[in-house]
């Protein structure tokens, strides 16, 4: 008795200072803390390099170069028949109506560089300015006669000039650019002529050619990602979430439905290309349903979407704890009763979430839409409403790959732009997850 | 076996039997947790299942409303009736017996809902209810009958986890009375509960006797001592013996019930 109460004390040591032991732990707990701090340093970085990087290229895009000038429209080249229509009108007719008044301008604010001709004057204008414009004078004939003032889209070189992109070394270099003409941009932003303006444009139009890059827009790709979505989001999550809820809740386990459940993780890890080629196969050349179409495209990504909310679903219901359905079943509910008054709703907040990440995933998926005609240049809108689904489409991932693969350096603004504005949306769609979980989480 | 026969036949008879078992046997895929169990559950009556853990008492509760169909590789056999009806009949629906068999479990598990719904929702689906003032009606009843009308009747919109675990068990209890079953099983009601809400429970369980056939599956000999009227031994899947709870716990017959009973196994 008195040797063991002696003795123990002897043997522990000091609270005082640390033993080898502890020291050693300690150590090893420091350390583990300093390789999490490190790793997630590591990803801050990379996130911050990705967003710094994208955003530096590709703000720029949001901002484009236009020329404004009052332009007479004169009524004997727009209406040569003089019926008072504008039927005979083409861009050929107002392009040289938009290089006059340029000329016009230059000469009257005296800032012609010496021995510049007219041509390369008109020359700063956008191939596509006159395509616009022609639009502009068919929206409103009343003006006819008079003078309008009006934005002129400049050359995707003369924007570059603005933006940094092109320089006097570069343009002694390039064959579509002047020096006269960066000197004569110069002289005519300090006449207020040309100006930077918010390029809505750049969301709203078309794909253009490779040789007008700012013009080139994004609205086609925009609305062939809106189709699409709303066909994966129409058909893989009903799909997706009864499914879930048979295997979970109603199938019998036995190896059938092992084999199943195997085969939905394995389908969740096959690359998207495949899915690509399933849907050339199936619903191009044997359904035969039109090339190139959201709907095509929103059910190769439905087929592909569906395992993921498949898994997310069937961990969210099993995340229900099983008192609940004990309790549910021992009041007299029905299995059906049982899950959708009980289990469906508690699972809510997880199916939302596997499904908007499995929809983020879809809009952000480019492979199997190159396989379906989806990377085709489209320059016309599908149309609003059902139509519009079977329409030849773009999406926006399968938009920033075109533009990178397009020769002239203002595409890679534009891919910037593109991803930018993926982003975005990817970004709301996670807000709008976030908001319907919390609103879910709260009335539980 | 040979002392069970003794045991059936001194059993005293002063209520009418609710629910008589007949050489039930249940698997859990091969294994063999309840072994020609032959019971007499009278009514208006509270019924205590002691035995040790895995003793097959809880098994053999679950077995009188069907909850073990839940579970794939459960599988009964021999004869359940209730009132002369044979439960395991193809042509009983588990539905409809379980509104008549209510249950009450182990842990208290209200649904993630008010209070109010809690109460209301057995009620509602079995269309006990033919308007609101209806099944106000029955939700105050419920609640009172479940002794906790006083604590909660000016918050039932409240969340119906948000209250005490012995608050929450008697939810339950007044959630399983509300569609006016004839049984009430409970399955280790207390267990989760600290003394003060145990003595509320057990309480509870005395006045509810008038109305329902009570059983329940107790861990504590005391509680059974206390609340049961009718006393059923379990051990190793067999019920050894089962008889007035007076009788079990100062004359057993059975040496195992005796050992049980003075703490020697279990």
């Amino acid at each position: 008795m008195t040797d063991a109460t002696a003795g123990a004390p002897a043997g522990k040591g000091s609270l005082l200072e640390e033993d080898k032991r502890t020291k050693r732990r300690n150590a090893a707990e420091a350390r583990f803390k300093a390789y999490g701090l490190g790793a997630i340093g590591i990803a801050v970085t990379a996130l911050l390099l990705l967003l710094g990087s994208i955003l530096l290229n590709g703000l720029s895009s949001f901002q484009q170069a236009f020329i404004t000038i009052e332009i007479p429209l004169p009524a004997d080249a727009l209406d040569q028949d003089g019926d008072g229509a504008l039927d005979r009108v083409t861009t050929f007719t107002v392009k040289p109506i938009l290089e006059q008044a340029l000329i016009a301008r230059v000469d009257e604010l005296n800032i012609r560089p010496v021995d510049m001709s007219d041509s390369d004057i008109g020359g700063i204008i956008s191939g596509e300015a006159p395509a616009t414009f022609l639009d502009f004078v068919r929206n409103n004939e009343d003006l006819i006669g008079e003078n309008a003032e009006f934005n002129i889209l400049a050359n995707g070189r003369i924007d570059g000039f603005l933006k940094g992109r092109v320089s006097m070394e570069s343009a002694a270099r390039d064959s579509n650019v002047t020096q006269d003409q960066l000197i004569l941009t110069n002289q005519l932003i300090e006449n207020d002529v040309i100006e930077q303006r918010f390029n809505w444009d750049f969301i709203t139009n078309p794909d253009a050619s490779e040789n007008r890059p700012e013009a080139a827009g994004l609205g086609v790709a925009i609305l062939g990602s809106l189709y699409m979505m709303i066909v994966v989001l129409v058909l893989a999550l009903p799909v997706g979430v009864a499914a879930s809820i048979y295997l979970e809740e109603f199938a019998p386990k036995n190896r059938f439905t092992d084999i199943i459940e195997v085969n939905i993780a394995n389908l969740a890890a096959v690359p998207s290309i495949v899915y690509g080629i399933l849907g050339l196969a199936i619903f191009i050349n044997f359904a035969g349903l039109p090339q190139s179409s959201p709907l095509v495209g929103g059910l190769v990504l439905t087929l592909m979407t569906l395992p993921t909310i498949i898994i997310a679903t069937r961990a969210a219901l099993k995340s229900v704890p099983p008192s609940i359905r004990d309790a549910a079943l021992g009041v007299g509910a029905s299995k059906m009763q049982t899950v959708f008054h009980h289990v469906l709703p508690l699972a809510a907040p997880g199916i939302l979430t596997g499904t908007i990440i499995g929809l983020a995933q879809a809009l952000g998926e480019t492979a199997p839409l190159l396989l379906i005609g989806m990377v085709a240049f489209v320059r016309d809108y599908p149309e609003l409403g059902l139509e519009g689904f079977t329409d030849p489409a773009t999406a926006l991932p399968v938009q920033v790959y075109n533009f990178t693969q397009r020769a002239d350096p203002a595409f890679v603004e534009r891919a910037s732009g593109a991803i930018i504005t993926l982003l975005v949306f990817l970004v709301f769609m996670n807000a709008v997850a976030i908001f319907l979980r919390r609103r879910f989480e709260r009335r539980w | 076996m040979e002392d069970m026969h003794v045991m059936t036949s001194a059993m005293s008879t002063q209520n009418d039997t609710k629910i008589s078992a007949r050489n039930v046997q249940v698997y859990y895929a091969d294994n063999h947790a309840i072994k020609d169990v032959d019971v007499d559950i009278q009514d208006k009556t509270v019924t205590a299942f002691i035995g040790p853990s895995g003793c097959g008492k809880s098994t053999f509760l679950r077995c009188i409303n069907r909850m073990n169909d839940t579970i794939d590789v459960a599988r009964v056999e021999g004869d359940i009736l209730l009132d002369g009806e044979d439960i395991y009949d193809r042509k009983v629906d588990p539905v409809q017996l379980r509104a008549k068999v209510g249950m009450v479990f182990q842990k208290p598990n209200p649904f993630p809902k008010s209070i109010y719904d809690n109460v209301a929702y057995g009620p509602k689906i079995h269309g006990l209810a033919k308007n609101k003032a209806d099944l106000d009606d029955i939700v105050e009843k419920a609640l009172r009958r479940g002794a906790i009308w006083d604590e909660v009747k000016d918050r039932l919109d409240a969340p119906g986890t948000g209250l005490s675990g012995g608050q929450q068990q008697r939810l339950c209890i007044a959630r399983a009375i509300a569609t006016e079953p004839e049984v009430l099983l409970m399955d280790e009601p207390c267990s989760a509960l600290d003394p003060i809400a145990t003595a509320q429970v057990e309480e509870l369980i005395d006045e509810l006797r008038r109305n329902y056939s009570v059983v329940i599956v107790t861990h504590s000999m005391q509680q059974a001592a206390r609340v049961s009227q009718k006393t059923a031994f379990f051990h190793l899947g067999y019920l050894v013996e089962y008889d007035d709870t007076d009788t079990i716990f100062n004359r057993p017959q059975d040496n195992r019930t005796e050992s049980y009973i003075s703490g020697k196994i279990g």
